[in-house]
């Protein structure tokens, strides 16, 4: 049952296809308008009300860590594991602490009294009647407290309270006279925040092999040639193989091919941290491209660069079919301008003729990262049913989706329908200029909708183009209220979940992949996602190191497919979204997940495996018919009478 | 903004000096049924798709006796043509359909039913009650063409008598043999008895009492009732209560739990004696004497339903642009104010209040409610749909609102506004219950034999004053109208179950639900909490064009899914026939590779236009609302 109820949540449970009784199809039948002998058919004879039983009751299932628990699971099940209080180990993954006699305070629940145990990796907390485990990687913890002291009194008042960048929080009650706590607390401390204890990540030490090397999907070169580039109009360059004109950049990137070296230093001085224009994405017909950076360094004075101006000129230049250059801003008008006086800004358009400038009014980090503490307020533990959808409201965390997917829309329509180049930047050009190229790639190349094309995607705009995502995710570190926190890339996410929703076969993996990415985002397992740049991970040797996330997912490929994007193919290739708040929805399957009483399975996917399975087991029942058949003619033709 | 203009397919009518009248070829013409007149038509007319301004429309507006109809010479492929309606042309609306006309100008004006408008009128603005809207401009058209349409419409749209409606008129011929086909009808004894078969609840018995709607003409004539009641004591009974709804049996379980409805004692009794001993017979009638459960539906009434509907209507029908982004800047909180969803969850979780008494505690329940008649009939029929899956196919469903709502006497005829006056309350009740069969048949999809299409259609056909299953307020109205006497309009009853007559083959097959599994016979299990229900977006926003997501939606999953299942079929057919039956599925099976590839995410509901319509739409780029909010900007950077 334990691992029907795990796949189960993963609308992949395991139908036994004979379930389904012939009168499904007497019933589509009648819809199809078929030939009424249908009622003559007969094949699949079962008792078909068992079978639902397992598949109902998942719908309040969580999806917590899938693979580790059906792991744990099966390891369970073959008995490998004799005692209760023992946690399933990844490779390189070590105990380090354990105490008896906890009490988890489920919110849901209720408290369940067992084991818990902490290793270099996770939280594992064993009920004794191992019902509701928990098992949490310590990467998710942003912070920890102590709740209660020695004068607490009443039960469960003694403990630890875990907060998590998941949306949810974790309570654990502790006997006082067991002395347990501290020794959890610490070890909690050391591994949750490894990097403020002199300690490394848990991904050097994680050791696990898998079939498929992550590490080699992305391939900046090869990437740039299945775009068209080197041609005459664009040139790779590895002017930045040392990482000494911007730290921040990865070592190739692709530029106009007039475009001297003299004019890369030029421009990069002209440019915040150094991030000048470089291509994304290049039209293979129009030769429209997308190209990104940082803020132009105008300051007060409103200071110019040539070299700057040439640059666009040459960008709008190598695109024959217009002549004009969109440049989007991705900031709201008053913090452009607010940027002067720090010594930014923008373009002015005097300078850059034949630019026209756009501002998308997105907000900074500071502004999202506050709008998901107000949605952690309103989903978590409990949603209040009366103020659900005004809360959902206050939070703007929808509108803020909508106002990034309305700005990624917007690139879109310039490069496809108006064949323009657009150049995207915002202050530093590696959060909202990430959310805004990669998502409208994502719209334009129906290549990133693949599972490994997005995960280049994720490669190419964000890790590779230095969006901070150590910084931003605040791995290893202690610093829980670091301003320089902020939940980008998660938005990132949720806007590819609503594109996917408004259009449900036009990507090839599923709800389950996007969910993994994140989780993944604070495990640490990881190479993927550690430090801040290219230039930092080439130092630490990732790629010898640590294991890619990507090689996780490839190797569990089925995990992650959309039984519908096969439907797809003849499609168009751009997708367009409805940037309305009419139409984006809060992702509950991730932000709600933690509360049995949501409703996060899609009961339409589940039914479509189903009937997958079915056609499958049909397929191979007829094959199996067929040759059973031919053999026995070929007999009846051998056979003497 | 002034790039779009260059590309788009904008055709501008202003540039012709002088315009001819239009001459439309026979297949264009507004064509008419029989016993239908023409009230006036105007020559020239532009119609909009509000939001739209690029998709006006020149053609010909014509007011019937039956319709509101908008011939133009633009083209139309019947064959990208889903759901047309027989009766009704692409740009036909039933006058019934029709609820606020407004005189657009500067200054947006309702016109009030009954008046005469005597100015000129430039610009009409019409909304529907399926939330379905759209402007006429007169500004090409002849001197007071405006004026007389605004007139016809006034007087016609809203009449004062039921027989003033159209089907009295409607002479098309009828046959009258498919209705029982589709539904079990519950007007005769018969069905009754048959569903207390059925169901196998023991104790109860039929009785005759209301014969010839002696008892009362509110009520049905024949009423299932405790074994253990005798006919006088109903007869003594039915008085106290309001529309003299006494308690009536309407579904049950063989291990003795039922399904019972009734309204509320007469205002001014205070003495529940009458009630009590009823209830005492029903708790005779359970095997083990259990006393029953009583749910009170009292809230929300109609009032609250209507206000509520008018404002979730507002949200669905924004004409300006302007509009359109200023409900978007709050559109969760609105929704919130609006109440409807909060509505739609009072009515699921008093439905699975009473499914669990009858399923789980094998309870009786008795349902008790003002006139007996209104949300009575919403939770009624959930709580059977949740218990009892019969009602989950197509002929289940459609004997359910056969049994719950026309025969047991939904006030159709004043709940939809099908006439206008005073004392008549309007109340689309039954668009709630069709919004609530909604969400559970988004959370158990495979329970179900019909679709969201199919819901949709059953609201749009609500409207269309040519069937009597909707048109009357109780079953006696009914009768007497066939009844009439010479010189009378007399009425001939067509049924909306008979599909045939307003739909092709190929669009009826879209009222199946592909994921139906028809093994699925267990209780569904629904979260009726605010937060696992959605907004019924085909039904609500299908005629804001900006909102289709072109080649999207779920329509994408629905055609996938019927695919699949023609490949099933398919595979099936090979081994059993030897693939002499194929030709057909493969037919079919094409049909929806092809239809997935060019529908939008509003299908079959899209509007043509909209598949011709700018891939992006300029309402949703430009200038974002979030930049007025002071809030955000003045804490941050």
């Amino acid at each position: 049952m334990g691992i029907i109820h795990v796949l189960g949540s993963l609308e992949l449970l395991d139908m036994d296809p004979n379930h389904f009784s012939k009168d499904v199809y007497r019933s589509e039948t009648k819809s199809l308008n078929l030939n009424k002998g249908a009622d003559s058919t007969s094949w699949g004879k079962t008792s078909p009300s068992k079978s639902y039983c397992s598949s109902s009751s998942t719908s309040t299932e969580n999806v917590v860590s899938t693979l580790e628990r059906k792991k744990a699971q099966t390891s369970k099940d073959t008995a490998t594991l004799n005692r209760s209080d023992d946690c399933p180990l990844l490779p390189g993954e070590i105990r380090q602490g354990c105490a008896r006699d906890v009490t988890y305070l489920c919110p849901y629940q209720g408290p369940a009294r067992g084991v818990l145990t902490v290793t270099n990796y996770k939280l594992y907390f064993r009920p004794s009647d191992s019902s509701n485990i928990i098992d949490v990687p310590l990467g998710v913890i942003s912070r920890i407290e102590k709740v209660g002291g020695a004068s607490s009194r009443g039960e469960n008042a003694y403990g630890i309270e875990i907060f998590c960048k998941d949306m949810r929080n974790l309570r654990f009650a502790h006997k006082q006279e067991n002395h347990s706590r501290r020794n959890v607390f610490e070890k909690l401390q050391m591994y949750a925040f490894p990097l403020s204890h002199k300690l490394r990540f848990f991904a050097f030490d994680y050791s696990e092999a898998f079939p498929d090397n992550g590490w080699a999907v992305y391939e900046p070169i090869a990437e740039l040639k299945r775009m068209g580039v080197n041609n005459d109009m664009w040139k790779i360059t590895k002017i930045n193989e040392r990482y000494e004109i911007c730290d921040s950049y990865p070592a190739v990137w692709a530029v106009p091919a007039q475009v001297t070296d003299d004019d890369i230093r030029a421009v990069s001085n002209f440019r915040s941290r150094a991030r000048l224009p470089v291509l994304s994405w290049i039209h293979t017909e129009s030769q429209a491209t997308i190209t990104r950076c940082s803020q132009p360094l105008v300051g007060v004075s409103g200071k110019r660069c040539r070299e700057d101006e040439h640059y666009i000129q040459l960008i709008m230049d190598a695109n024959a079919q217009s002549h004009k250059m969109i440049i989007m801003d991705a900031r709201p008008t008053a913090n452009a301008i607010a940027n002067k006086a720090k010594g930014g800004g923008y373009e002015s358009e005097d300078a850059y003729q034949n630019a026209e400038l756009v501002f998308l009014d997105i907000h900074n980090i500071h502004v999202m990262r506050e709008s998901l503490r107000k949605l952690k307020e309103i989903c978590y533990p409990n949603i209040d049913e009366t103020k659900y959808l005004s809360g959902i409201e206050s939070t703007y965390w929808l509108k803020h989706i909508k106002s990034i997917l309305a700005g990624a829309v917007r690139i879109v329509d310039k490069v496809e329908n108006h064949k323009t180049s657009v150049l995207v930047h915002c202050s530093d050009g590696w959060d909202r200029t990430a959310q805004l190229t990669a998502l409208s790639m994502l719209m334009l190349d129906p290549y990133y909708r693949t599972v490994k094309g997005f995960e280049v995607l994720i490669e190419k705009e964000w890790a590779s183009f230095g969006h901070k995502f150590q910084q931003r995710v605040g791995l290893g570190d202690d610093y829980h209220s670091d301003a320089d926190r902020s939940p980008i890339f998660l938005q990132f996410i949720d806007c590819v979940w609503q594109i996917t929703r408004q259009f449900p076969n036009a990507f090839e993996f599923n709800e389950h992949f996007l969910i993994t990415i994140l989780d993944h985002l604070y495990s640490c397992r990881f190479g993927t996602y550690l430090f801040n740049s290219e230039r930092e991970r080439v130092a630490e040797k990732l790629k010898e190191n640590t294991v890619s996330l990507w090689s996780y997912t490839n190797s569990n490929l089925e995990l992650y497919r959309n039984p519908l994007y096969w439907a797809n193919t003849k499609q168009e290739k751009v997708l367009v979204p409805i940037a309305s708040i009419r139409h984006i929805r809060l992702w509950k399957a991730y932000y709600c997940r933690w509360n049995p009483s949501m409703r996060t399975q899609d009961p339409v996917y589940q039914r479509i495996r189903e009937l997958l399975k079915l056609k499958e087991q049909l397929h191979n029942n007829s094959q199996e018919c067929r040759k059973e058949q031919q053999q026995r003619m070929s007999r009846s033709t051998v056979s003497p009478t | 903004m002034n790039d779009k203009r260059d590309n788009s397919s904008f055709k501008s009518y202003l540039d012709e000096p002088v315009l001819e009248n239009i001459t439309l070829d026979d297949s264009q013409k507004t064509k008419f049924l029989d016993g239908e007149t023409v009230v006036t038509h105007a020559q020239k007319v532009l119609m909009y798709t509000p939001l739209n301004e690029d998709s006006q429309i020149l053609g010909v507006l014509t007011i019937t006796t039956f319709k509101l109809s908008f011939a133009s010479a633009d083209e139309n492929d019947p064959a990208n043509c889903y759901q047309q309606n027989f009766l009704l042309g692409v740009n036909d609306v039933c006058l019934s359909l029709i609820d606020c006309i407004y005189l657009n100008g500067d200054k947006k004006k309702k016109l009030v039913p009954g008046q005469n408008i005597s100015g000129k009128v430039k610009e009409l603005l019409i909304v529907c009650k399926n939330m379905k809207y759209f402007e006429f401009s007169f500004k090409l058209s002849d001197k007071d063409s405006g004026k007389n349409i605004a007139n016809a419409l006034l007087h016609h749209v809203y009449p004062k008598r039921h027989q003033l409606l159209f089907a009295y008129d409607c002479k098309e011929p009828h046959e009258e043999t498919a209705a029982f086909k589709e539904a079990r009808l519950f007007q005769l004894k018969n069905d009754w008895e048959k569903e207390l078969q059925r169901t196998n609840c023991p104790n109860w018995r039929l009785s005759m009492v209301n014969h010839n709607f002696h008892t009362s003409p509110l009520l049905i004539e024949s009423l299932i009732v405790p074994q253990s009641v005798t006919d006088q004591i109903i007869e003594k009974s039915v008085e106290k209560f309001r529309n003299r709804f006494c308690p009536i049996w309407v579904w049950g379980i063989y291990r003795g739990a039922a399904l019972v409805r009734m309204a509320d004692l007469l205002p001014g009794i205070n003495d529940r004696t009458e009630e009590n001993k009823l209830l005492e017979h029903i708790r005779k009638s359970h095997p083990e004497k259990r006393p029953p459960h009583i749910i009170d539906l009292s809230s929300p009434s109609p009032k609250e339903i209507q206000s509520s509907y008018l404002k979730l209507r507002d949200l669905c029908t924004p004409d300006t642009p302007s509009k359109f982004k200023h409900q978007d800047f709050k559109f969760y909180a609105s929704l919130d104010s609006t109440k409807w969803l909060s509505h739609v969850a009072t009515c699921l979780s008093k439905a699975v209040e009473a499914a669990t008494h009858i399923e789980s505690e094998n309870c009786t329940v008795v349902l008790q409610e003002g006139n007996g008649q209104d949300l009575n009939c919403v939770v009624s029929s959930l709580t059977q749909i949740i218990l009892d899956p019969f009602f989950r196919t197509k002929y289940g469903f459609q004997s359910l609102i056969q049994k719950e709502w026309i025969v047991l006497g939904h006030p159709f005829a004043n709940r939809l506004g099908h006439i206008l006056s005073k004392d008549i309350e309007q109340s689309p009740i039954f668009l709630l219950f069709l919004d609530c069969v909604w969400q559970l048949l988004q959370q158990n999809p495979k329970a179900f034999q019909i679709s969201e299409t199919y819901l949709t259609t059953l609201w749009d056909s609500a409207h269309i004053s040519l069937f009597d299953t909707f048109l009357f307020n109780c079953q006696h109205q009914r009768l007497m109208a066939t009844m009439a006497p010479k010189n009378c309009p007399q009425l001939i009853l067509r049924s909306v179950w008979d599909w045939r007559e307003q739909f092709c083959e190929r669009d009826i097959a879209l009222f199946c639900n592909p994921l139906y599994d028809d093994s699925f016979k267990k209780t569904l299990t629904i979260s009726p909490k605010l937060y696992n229900l959605d907004v019924w977006r085909q039904c609500y926003f299908r005629w804001i064009s900006n909102l289709e997501i072109r080649r999207g939606g779920t329509p994408q999953v629905d055609l996938f899914t019927r695919y699949l299942v023609s490949e099933i079929l398919h595979i099936q057919y090979n081994s059993e026939f030897n693939g002499k039956l194929t030709g057909r599925i493969n037919k079919n099976k094409e049909e929806y590779l092809d239809l997935i590839q060019k529908v939008n995410s509003f299908f079959p509901f899209s509007h043509n236009n909209a598949l011709v319509n700018d891939p992006v739409n300029n309402v949703l780029l430009t200038g974002d609302t979030l930049d007025s909010q002071s809030i955000l900007n003045l804490n941050n950077d």
